[in-house]
């Protein structure tokens, strides 16, 4: 059976992993309330502080998930973990930086040019996890559970044997992050698309 | 404090976009390019060059050159002190 093994949610104010509150953000910090989360958990991986906000989101979640499931590395080849993310405002957040860099007389900055597709969070974390599996960044009007079921079934019949999905929308104005590990296992949260959506809203399953 | 390498950590902050580093996060001996440090990498390194232009009027065409100066905080002030006064 296809379970979901472990789940991210990430918000504007809160960060849960499996339904349990892991941060809580700080109003009054000066630091950013994704670096809160990284100092909070003791992240340490200086390249953090170069990514773009997609790209930041990408990487606590996916690190928080590894962490509610150790050994994710070990189970599979590196080969075998897939990733399939998606969003519906792509990398604009950065595009809009990136066009702030060279409007007004500046020079257009190749930091920000770099992430300029959505898709680049896919290279941040196979680069950090050498994991060489099939990837793919959707951009889709609004989270569709149909979208990771549909396109997982293709992945696990193609070789792969374990998928890190996510929907990833950070703007300026909202921060909606459900990043979630799928697994072969004989227990756990079925994934199906009730499972997907409720988890993707609420952060918990009421009921297996 | 050494206000040139002050300087130096304000302007690759506002250079590379790194607006979640504070200057206090980066020590003058962390290795730029080092996953350790600040994990630099190519594209970042023309950045480094352009700063070197625009707030120092110094233009790097050695790459050997670069090697050494973009080692740390203390190595691209050393260097910077140096051209300024050949």
């Amino acid at each position: 059976m296809k379970v979901i093994t472990a789940y991210c949610n990430l918000r504007a104010g809160e960060c849960l992993v499996n339904g349990e509150v892991v941060a809580r953000r700080d109003t009054g910090s000066e630091d950013s309330w994704f670096k809160q989360i990284y100092k909070q958990h003791e992240l340490a991986y200086p390249k953090f502080y170069k990514m773009d906000v997609l790209s930041q989101a990408g990487y606590l979640a996916s690190e928080l998930i590894k962490r509610a499931n150790p050994g994710i590395s070990e189970v599979y080849a590196d080969d075998e973990i897939a990733l399939v993310f998606a969003n519906a405002s792509s990398s604009a957040e950065t595009d809009r930086r990136f066009i702030q860099s060279y409007q007004g007389g500046g020079s257009p900055s190749p930091s920000l040019f770099v992430y300029t597709l959505p898709n680049i969070v896919l290279g941040e974390i196979a680069i950090l996890n050498k994991w060489y599996g099939e990837n793919m960044f959707a951009v889709l009007p609004k989270f569709v559970p149909g979208f990771y079921l549909d396109y997982s079934r293709i992945l696990l019949a193609s070789g792969s044997r374990a998928l890190l999905c996510g929907w990833l929308e950070v703007t300026a104005g909202s921060t909606d992050v459900f990043l979630f590990m799928v697994e072969e296992k004989e227990k756990g949260t079925e994934f199906n698309e009730e499972n997907l959506l409720h988890l993707s809203q609420t952060g918990a399953v009421a009921a297996y | 404090m050494d206000s040139l390498k002050e300087d130096l950590k304000k302007q690759i902050i506002e250079q590379l976009n790194l607006e979640d580093l504070t200057v206090a996060d980066i020590a003058d001996d962390a290795l730029l390019f080092n996953d350790q440090g600040l994990g630099l990498d190519s594209i970042d390194a023309l950045e480094l060059i352009v700063l070197l232009e625009k707030y120092h009027g110094i233009q790097l065409t050695n790459p050997e050159e670069g090697k050494e100066a973009f080692k740390s905080i203390d190595t691209m002030a050393a260097y910077i002190r140096k051209r300024k006064a050949a």
